[in-house]
């Protein structure tokens, strides 16, 4: 028998901003995100988000307004991130602020400027050891898919999806540095995404490894 | 110059703007979006969506200028504050 109470929920009656903190943290830090190391200054928006909770019963974003359209008012859920990750990669930083790039000392610096800077965008895509040797792995960047490939230490980014059918090149069969589709083998040399096929080439993107986690740099979204 | 300010009454920047304006003495004419209701909640809305092309906040229109977010660098220079 187990008679354990019922864990509470964490966005029950009486939510606070510590128990926020606790729900979001470990998973923003998946996208490369942390909490703002201004503390106060993050714990005020989290304290904005308890009082959108009563008022209109979910943490909406402080920062934006629900329009009343279901599909839209998903979208500024707390964290966003995953809805607005090339953009807010761009920023350093979520809309409101809340949290900042892993790799943003001082979360100070940039309080209150929204403005995307121009020119590509590096999104933190992976660890390393993510990536099996004899496989990819397909990771999303905003609209994108992408598979990422390894060969030793060199890591490698190409679009997902071949040319032929648009089978998913991650789930290919890796040999030194050519990948196999796995839908009807199509080979991909994963560091040009040149194939035998003519005017079949995917799109490649550079890769930088900092750490064991692997950046991938992609062209700035055009809305 | 006629100086208005498209906010939301939850939004630490909308909060941080407010206080830069009125420390610097500016008058401003202040659309708290979320606070009202219905068809003027709709209204303002489409407002800040035409001004800005989002539904973010805080949005500052300053004569042509339209500052979203709270770029005191910015403000201070449309403002010449
Ligand atoms: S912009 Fe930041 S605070 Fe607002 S919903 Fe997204 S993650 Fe949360
Ligand atoms: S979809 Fe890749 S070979 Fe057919």
């Amino acid at each position: 028998m187990n008679d354990r109470p019922a864990p509470r929920r964490r966005f029950a009656e009486g939510t606070t901003v510590a128990d926020l903190e606790a729900y979001m943290v470990p998973f923003v830090r998946h996208l490369g995100f942390k909490l703002n190391t201004e503390r106060e200054f993050a714990h005020e928006v989290l304290q904005s988000e308890i009082e959108i909770l009563d008022r209109d019963g979910d943490v909406y974003c402080p920062c934006r307004v629900r329009t009343g359209d279901p599909k839209e008012d998903i979208k500024i859920i707390c964290p966003c991130i995953p809805f607005y990750l090339e953009q807010f990669n761009a920023m350093r930083k979520c809309w409101c602020g809340l949290f900042i790039r892993e790799d943003v000392l001082d979360g100070a610096e940039m309080m209150g400027v929204i403005e995307e800077p121009e020119g590509p965008i590096e999104v933190r895509a992976a660890h390393v050891e993510d990536i099996a040797a004899s496989r990819g792995l397909r990771v999303k960047i905003g609209k994108r898919e992408i598979a990422l490939f390894r060969t030793g230490n060199e890591v490698f980014a190409l679009s997902n999806l071949c040319r032929h059918a648009f089978g998913p090149l991650s789930e290919g069969y890796v040999e030194g540095y050519e990948v196999m589709c796995p839908w009807h083998g199509w080979r991909y040399d994963i560091r040009t995404g040149h194939t035998d096929h003519p005017n079949a080439d995917v799109q490649t993107h550079p890769v930088t490894v900092r750490d064991g986690v692997v950046f991938v740099t992609v062209p700035k979204p055009t809305e | 110059m006629d100086v208005k300010l498209y906010a939301l009454s939850t939004c630490p920047y909308c909060r941080m703007t407010k206080r830069f304006l009125e420390e610097a003495g500016v008058e401003y004419e202040l659309t708290e979006v979320d606070l009202l209701e219905g068809a003027d909640k709709q209204a303002a809305i489409d407002e800040v969506k035409s001004i800005s092309g989002g539904t973010s906040f805080p949005v500052l229109v300053a004569g042509d200028e339209v500052i979203v977010g709270f770029n005191k660098q910015r403000i201070k220079d449309v403002l010449g504050t």
